[in-house]
């Protein structure tokens, strides 16, 4: 095949030498993989501020940029659809995946550490967001940028769902947006409509009122729900338990389980500090007064009329044992919605399921004095940029966070995989509005009602606490409050051992 | 003339003594006339300085130092910085002294001492009968194959197969515990009490095994020749196995149980998935909470202060291993 001269020394290559070259060259383009691969690569053609819009969007093609963000439907959907932005931008964006304390870490690790290998990170409101805050890019320096395209719904709060651009976007300022919203998790109600009707003359003639949920139903009813179903089913009755709670491995939702109860009577929150934008100094915890020590009771009381497996059963869990007809009620997150309406994993779905808000506060179950309201909290997971990317990098990947939240994308994502829509518009289009009645395609829409005119509204609606050391505060309620459903601790052991704990990890 | 009379009568004392002077030193060894010393051949490749050999060894040693030095000593300089990713200040003995005011960090010790003492008293005797019956099999081959099975699993993966069989809706281990009364209605991860339990039950599935595989290498060498004769003396196969084998396992068993003593200390994949430290804080030992503080809370000083006090602790505790293990070995001698 090649010439080989006469007098040549060597007839072929060593095997040593093989294995040499071979050793070499894989090296050589696993170490070129790596660099190319793991980082974003930016490619650039300037435009100006009169240049045209599809000149904006081009701008960036030929580059790369990496999407770090939770395994949640609009990433999915968004990642099936992907070709429509490379083809309207040249931007090729990979998506990566992964349960939300595995993005937490990766994407603190990022950000803290001074690089970029995620330029577009998932920032869940105060898991990511309260703690690395510092770290975003301010996106609303870019919101006027001629250079720039821009959606032309814009990026308001009033283009959005109510709390959610502050939810997600500010914190500790209100001068800086670091992320827009990209997807949402609000806590209402899911309860078995079929077994309410079943079983109401028996509550009733127990109870003395109907076995109703309606917006006005209250914490102290929802006990009563859980206890009466509880009895019938220790009585050998074939019924689900009434109630579970979201305890289980996932300290964050463990926190807002407890939140809702605490917020619904006299909004009643844990630091003196404003809810919406949160502090880096909270100061002294609320824990330890009165109110307090009568919710852990309640709370202990839920918990002692729960599914038995409450202590294992985290969000996820939580909503299989409803779908597996365990429980007859609870309060889940919206975006749940699509898998409990699904028959085939679902003894739930088809009509048995009924959407409410989250319960009220009992008059009888406040000593603040303030309000009673519909206590509903929320992950609202925004889309933000690493401020540790170099400018070019920015300015493209704000070309990604804004077509992923466009009002056309998130009504593809929630038709598509049962997405949550976060802007506004996307509820005023006709099959939306149509899909909030059964039968419907598109079953997270049966939320919406109590999720959008209820839940996320003020009164009604908490955010934080937006603390740089959240993620730290969510362990320790967690484990407290365990503990004491365990009934290793008392309510008031309990409250006065989160509030040392707070005030020990605040510095107070 | 002999070499006595030539040396005189004292001279002759003195040769004799010499020359059978081995016989003064030990009854055992032969004694023999000492051969005349001859000179050393000079070799072909005479031994180079010490110092050529510092120069060969000098990469690896720098390699060494890197990699394992260098983030010791960096382990010790953050453990005295209030720091997390982006930088820190030095605090002195600030996160010592507030891990002393921490019930976390004293729960977690106390909770490590538990799991290990009972994964390692559970997986020492039930991988030692293991290894006898194995040893003793025509089928050999096939369980050894068996028993290498949970090994191969990652310990994520296996906590998540666990996690489905305990599984309060749907686990068949949850439905097998509450037939024969282990259990009321809760799943064994969902109570304080016996959560821990659940995760020393996955982990004793998944590394008996290795303790059964060293025992049953280590039982293949025990001398055929004493087991016979001890029983030759009579002795009962009971006997015979506390007299004879297990003296000659303990070797084997020491590096076990030092390899399984620290995994305990290291391995927290399996708890992670099972129970994240929960329920409460029931299931959160030591190491599960210096995942917390470094990497959830990103509190690198105070993470790597309970580091290095798991450090020091894991060293202590394993040289009393090897002085436990090692004293039946110097008994016999």
């Amino acid at each position: 095949m090649f010439y080989k001269p006469r007098n040549a020394l060597y007839s072929r290559i060593s095997r040593r030498r093989f294995l040499e070259l071979g050793g070499s060259a894989a090296t050589a383009l696993g170490t070129g993989a790596l660099a190319v691969g793991m980082n974003s690569v930016i490619m650039r053609s300037p435009v100006q501020a009169q240049s045209s819009d599809d000149a904006k969007w081009r701008q960036y093609a030929g580059s790369k940029l990496t999407f770090l963000s939770e395994n949640t439907p609009p990433s999915f959907a968004i990642r099936e659809n992907i070709k429509a932005f490379y083809d309207l931008t040249g931007i090729e964006v990979e998506i990566l995946t992964d349960d939300l304390p595995v993005v937490q870490q990766k994407a603190g690790i990022d950000l803290r550490s001074g690089k970029s290998d995620y330029v577009l990170n998932y920032v869940q409101d105060k898991p990511i967001g309260a703690p690395f805050a510092d770290f975003y890019v301010d996106l609303s320096t870019m919101f006027g940028d001629e250079t720039l395209p821009q959606d032309p719904n814009g990026y308001g709060d009033d283009v959005w769902f109510e709390n959610f651009l502050s939810a997600c976007g500010r914190f500790y300022s209100d001068e800086k947006i670091i992320a827009l919203p990209y997807d949402a998790a609000v806590a209402c109600t899911f309860y078995r409509q079929d077994l309410f009707e079943q079983y109401s003359k028996d509550f009733e003639a127990e109870y003395g009122y109907r076995l109703e949920y309606t917006a006005d139903t209250t914490w102290k009813q929802v006990l009563d729900f859980a206890k009466f179903f509880k009895a019938l089913r220790e009585s050998g009755a074939d019924v689900p338990y009434g109630y579970a709670q979201h305890q289980g491995a996932f300290a964050w939702t463990t926190q807002l389980d407890i939140q809702r109860l605490m917020y619904s009577h006299g909004q009643w929150i844990d630091f003196p500090i404003d809810d919406k934008l949160g502090s880096k100094r909270p100061g002294p915890a609320n824990w330890g007064d009165e109110q307090s020590v009568l919710m852990l009771q309640k709370f202990k009381e839920f918990g002692d009329a729960s599914h038995p497996d409450n202590l294992a059963n985290g969000t996820l869990e939580l909503n299989t044992v409803y779908q597996s007809g365990n429980i007859a009620m609870q309060v889940q997150f919206h975006e749940f919605a699509a898998s409990v309406e699904n028959p085939e994993t679902s003894v739930a779905a088809g009509g048995k399921t009924a959407y409410a808000p989250c319960p009220k506060g009992d008059p009888e179950w406040n000593l603040t004095g303030g309000p009673n309201v519909n206590g509903t909290n929320c992950g609202i997971g925004g889309i933000g940029i690493n401020a540790n990317a170099s400018e070019d990098l920015q300015r493209a990947a704000y070309l990604f966070a804004i077509w992923s939240t466009s009002e056309n994308i998130q009504y593809d994502v929630l038709a598509g995989l049962g997405g949550t829509p976060t802007r506004k518009s996307v509820l005023e289009r006709p099959d939306v509005i149509a899909a909030q009645a059964r039968p419907t395609k598109m079953p997270n829409a049966l939320t919406f009602d109590a999720v959008y005119n209820y839940g996320i509204k003020d009164p009604n609606f908490v955010l934080g606490p937006k603390i740089p050391e959240a993620n730290e505060y969510y362990s320790i309620t967690a484990q407290e409050t365990q503990q004491m459903l365990a009934g290793q601790k008392s309510p008031q052991e309990t409250a006065f051992a989160l509030k040392e704990q707070f005030d020990f990890l605040n510095d107070v | 003339m002999t070499e006595a009379t030539h040396f005189g009568k004292e001279g002759a004392f003195r040769l004799a003594g010499d020359l059978f002077r081995a016989r003064e030193h030990s009854t055992e060894v032969e004694a023999r006339p000492i051969s005349d010393p001859k000179p050393r051949p000079t070799s072909f490749n005479p031994p180079a300085p010490k110092r050529y050999y510092l120069y060969l060894m000098a990469p690896a040693i720098a390699i060494l130092a890197f990699i394992s030095l260098y983030p010791f000593f960096w382990l010790i300089v953050l453990s005295l910085q209030d720091v997390d990713i982006g930088g820190g200040e030095w605090v002195g003995f600030k996160n010592y002294a507030r891990l002393l005011q921490d019930p976390r960090f004293k729960d977690g010790w106390i909770l490590l001492l538990q799991y290990s003492a009972m994964c390692l008293g559970l997986q020492l005797t039930i991988g030692m009968i293991l290894a006898v019956i194995v040893n003793n099999s025509k089928y050999e081959k096939f369980l050894v194959t068996a028993l290498l099975m949970p090994m191969m699993m990652a310990p994520a993966v296996a906590g998540l197969l666990w996690l489905f069989l305990y599984n309060g809706t749907f686990g068949w281990y949850h439905w097998i515990f509450q037939s024969i009364g282990l259990l009321d209605s809760a799943s064994i991860l969902a109570t304080p009490g016996t959560a821990l339990y659940g995760i020393v039950l996955v982990d004793v599935w998944q590394w008996t095994p290795l303790i059964t595989l060293i025992a049953l290498a280590g039982l293949k060498r025990v001398p055929r020749d004493q087991l016979e004769a001890n029983m030759v003396d009579g002795a009962s196969p009971m006997r015979n196995f506390f007299a004879i084998t297990l003296p000659n396992l303990y070797p084997v068993l020491l590096i076990a149980v030092l390899l399984r003593f620290m995994d305990n200390f290291r391995f927290i994949d399996h708890i992670l998935v099972l129970t994240g430290g929960g329920p409460g804080s029931a299931t959160k030992i030591l190491p599960v909470y210096l995942f917390e503080v470094a990497f959830k809370f990103f509190k690198l000083g105070r993470g790597a202060a309970i580091a290095l006090t798991l450090l020091i602790v894991t060293i202590v505790l394993g040289m009393i291993l090897v002085r436990v293990f090692d004293k039946p070995k110097s008994g016999r001698t």
